[in-house]
């Protein structure tokens, strides 16, 4: 800081102005840096080997300084902001749509419908899901309309503007009840039960009624979203050449490229997908969204155009967890050695098929458990309801399918009086062991896990839980 | 009265796509100074998976994990991948990274073998050097390697490959068959505190012993763990998406939807089983999925443990465990009164042996 002279005799006047001119500069603003310059660049680690190195990450640095663009910090020059139109009914027939409102209102600078999009299916396997709803809406998050506009704001308010007439149907909402067959169809003409598994190993009646003990059990999950911390979002840049530039949150680039150019009938060659860094995935990031609207956005304004997902949307408007129905059917020994297992598995798979097919495989391939099981009966169903499509999530059915056989085998373990270390090191599977689908299994280590996690905790065998001594 | 209790789970998880193929491709180029750049058509999620394939891609051009950059997920540059999906980065993209490396090696290692007068099977790459194997004084810098191939030879060191699991398609009617390539494995045991009262549970400590092969960096096999922990956690006690009578969703906001924050999580203690699976790279597996698997279920053992109540669907609540509790002791003989004899709650319901 500037030091007031103390005698004024010893300065000259040509100084003191000089200072009466420093004390009244207005502070200049600090200047804009690309990273922050106090914190030094760390120096280039030499270690080698690299396997099993506690490497840190190189993007770790720029996410803790705040420095990471995600697509949402993205702006490009002319830059639009789309809104999707959701339904809010989960079953209707739609009668009309009329944007003729919302296209009137300065801002505004395009709406499509579900009619405008070239091809309006897509799914990983069954081709069942609309990017916008035309004609029938089979669950209320799903879009019917795309408005683009100059600001965010306009954009929302268009959404108002737009005037849907639907014809409201009964919803099927009942995993239970969709699984019947005299329940209307989602997606009538077809049945509701759109995936079925089995997996079938010995004789589980034989191996019931040669059991000491035979238990049953029902166990129910629910559906939960995966909540990343940044929502979906896209920005798409049409060029004069018919080539699209579409940023995206896609966890999956490769297959979503397929998926746009499918839905807009254009070449993948006219497609980039860039996946930028995305802030959290879980599985829910793994199907396109809006990206072939947004496209068309693009297409028909000549601009960038870009979509953000609020929280609301990506929780009704994303994928979701399967909830599922499970019932447990199983024949022990007298010591608890699992004789035979019969599971029915039902997949609440909502409205759209997405990746129930992966999940329907997982979880019936799993659901006995990691135990050596002669005879197996395991089928499992997944059902269309007018819920929240269910798709991809962290774990395929597995959680699900944990939850039920662990629950099961502690009950079991209960009743006969065993301790729950005790009956899973029974029955685990050990190298060499036959998974359910006959699998010679390799690398397995259950029993090393369980004796791993029973000693650190400090799991003893008599069950209160504040023992200290390790149980081998 | 809070009563704590104890319960464990374990687990098997695939790695990779039910049968069906989910390839993975990489290209490796060596620059001329030594160090890499690796290109892949996955995305880098938040779980560090690129850190992960620039050490395998490190570990095999004996490197260090630094020197080697990653571009990633650009479908106008990078190769096919599969994606980040099914937990099948580290043991599909890494083998087809380190396959890759492995070819961009073979030429080093074909231009390297004249400038060391020894034949190309008789070298090795570490430590940044084309060494001859079992004489390290022997030897020449990677990067004088590249720079002679670019200078001299004509032979750029670059690499691409491929890889994609084996599976064996299943009988649709028994569903026998080799649906995945590989496996992994997993216990963990939660501790609870119920409060026999309100029916509130907290997890207190969850012990993860977790099987992913050999782990390339345990540092991030740890984050992956507390991260599954904590959405196993939401999965066990909180969350739930609920519906109207009409089908539309009335929690879609994170003030309703109740999802654990830094105050829900239990302590987690991380354990990481020694493992080697010959068919993944440098014998890893992966991780991803496996450690939210058996969280719900070992707290709702734990829950069992603690007050003796069987919660059969999830999510555990308050509500749920509290509604569970009444009925239990609406079950329970009549005590009488004042008499000090109470319903024997926290009775650990396995007596042991």
């Amino acid at each position: 800081m500037e030091k007031k002279p103390e005698v004024a005799g010893k300065t000259t006047p040509l100084e003191t102005l000089q200072d009466a001119d420093q004390m009244l500069r207005v502070p200049a603003p600090a200047p804009l840096v690309a990273y922050p310059l106090e914190v030094v660049v760390p120096e280039v680690r030499q270690q080698t080997p690299a396997v099993g190195q506690r490497a840190t990450r190189p993007d770790g640095r720029l996410h803790g300084l705040g420095q990471t663009k995600y697509i949402d910090d993205w702006y490009f020059p002319g830059m639009l902001f789309a809104k999707i139109k959701r339904a809010g009914v989960a079953s209707a027939r739609i009668k009309s749509v009329d944007t003729k409102e919302a296209e009137a209102m300065p801002g505004v600078m395009a709406v499509i419908t579900g009619k405008d999009i070239p091809c309006n299916s897509f799914g990983p396997s069954l081709k069942d899901q609309p990017v916008l709803a035309d004609t029938r809406v089979f669950h209320a998050g799903d879009g019917v309309a795309a408005v683009a506009a100059v600001t965010e704001q306009i954009a929302q308010e268009a959404l108002d503007k737009i005037k849907v007439e639907y014809e409201v149907l009964t919803p099927v909402l009942d995993p239970l009840e969709s699984l019947k067959l005299e329940t209307p169809g989602v997606h009538a003409p077809s049945a509701n039960i759109y995936g079925h598994k089995v997996i079938k190993k010995g004789d589980v009646e034989k191996a019931f009624a040669e059991s000491y003990r035979v238990f049953e059990g029902t166990f129910r999950t629910q559906m939960v979203e995966h909540v990343p911390l940044e929502p979906h979002a896209t920005i798409a840049m049409w060029d004069a050449n018919g080539r699209v530039s579409i940023y995206s949150t896609l966890g999956r680039i490769t297959l979503g490229r397929a998926d746009v150019a499918r839905t807009l009938g254009i070449p993948m060659s006219r497609i980039r997908m860039i996946a930028t860094i995305v802030g959290g995935n879980f599985g829910g990031k793994n199907e396109i969204t809006t990206e072939p609207a947004l496209a068309l956005l693009s297409k028909k304004t000549g601009r960038p155009v870009k979509c953000t997902f609020t929280r609301p949307e990506e929780f009704y408007a994303s994928t979701t967890r399967h909830p599922l129905i499970m019932d447990y059917k199983t024949g022990v020994t007298k010591e608890g050695k699992i004789l035979g297992r019969k599971i029915r598995l039902v997949l609440d798979g909502g409205a759209y098929c997405s990746w129930s097919e992966t999940t329907l495989g997982k979880a019936c391939i799993l659901s006995a458990g990691p135990y050596n099981i002669e005879n197996l009966y395991a089928e499992a169903f997944v059902v269309y309801t007018n819920k929240t499509m269910t798709g991809a999530m962290r774990g395929f059915g597995a959680p699900q399918v944990c939850f039920a056989y662990e629950s099961h085998m502690d009950d079991i373990a209960t009743a006969l009086g065993i301790d729950p270390l005790d009956i899973r090191l029974l029955n685990a599977f050990e190298e060499g062991s036959t998974s359910p689908t006959g699998q010679k299994l390799e690398s397995v280590v259950v029993k090393e896990s369980l004796l791993q996690a029973a000693q650190r905790f400090g799991w003893n065998a008599n069950g209160n839980g504040k023992g200290n001594g390790a149980k081998s | 009265m809070k009563r704590r209790g104890r319960g464990m789970a374990c687990m098997w998880y695939p790695i990779g796509f039910t049968v069906s193929a989910n390839p993975s491709s990489a290209v490796v180029k060596v620059n001329e100074d030594g160090t890499a750049t690796l290109l892949t058509g996955t995305v880098e999620t938040g779980q560090g998976s690129l850190t992960i394939l620039a050490q395998i891609a490190a570990q095999e051009l004996g490197i260090a994990t630094e020197d080697v950059h990653v571009v990633s997920a650009d479908t106008d540059t990078t190769p096919m991948d599969t994606g980040a999906i099914a937990s099948r980065t580290t043991y599909v993209t890494g083998n087809a990274t380190k396959l890759a490396a492995e070819k961009a090696k073979l030429i080093l290692f074909d231009v390297a073998a004249p400038m060391l007068g020894v034949k190309p099977v008789q070298l090795e790459a570490k430590d940044h050097k084309i060494m001859v194997k079992g004489y390290p004084q022997r030897s020449v810098h990677i990067g004088d390697v590249a720079n002679h191939a670019r200078l001299v030879t004509g032979e750029p060191p670059i690499g691409s490959a491929s890889f994609n699991p084996h599976t064996v398609a299943l009988d649709p009617e028994t569903g026998q068959g080799k649906p995945f390539g590989t496996y992994v494995y997993a216990t963990q045991i939660a501790e609870v505190e119920v409060d026999d009262e309100t029916g509130e549970v907290e997890v207190l400590r969850i012990v993860a012993s977790h099987d992913c092969g050999t782990a390339i960096n345990p540092m991030l096999v740890e984050g992956q763990v507390e991260g599954g922990v904590s959405m196993g956690v939401g999965f066990a006690l909180q969350e739930e998406i609920l519906f109207n009578k009409d089908g539309v969703q009335v929690n879609p906001n994170l003030t309703n939807y109740i999802m654990p924050t830094s105050l829900d999580m239990p302590e987690v203690e991380v354990d990481i089983v020694d493992n080697y699976d010959p068919t993944g790279p440098f014998g890893a597996k992966g991780v991803g999925e496996p450690t939210l698997v058996p969280t719900a279920a070992a707290i709702a053992n734990a829950i069992y443990n603690a007050v003796g109540v069987r919660v059969t669907s999830l999510p555990a609540t308050a509500e749920k465990v509290y509604m569970a509790l009444k009925a239990k002791r609406s079950q329970a003989p009549k005590q009488i009164p004042g008499g000090g004899a109470q319903p024997q709650l926290g009775e650990a319901p396995s007596a042991g042996n």
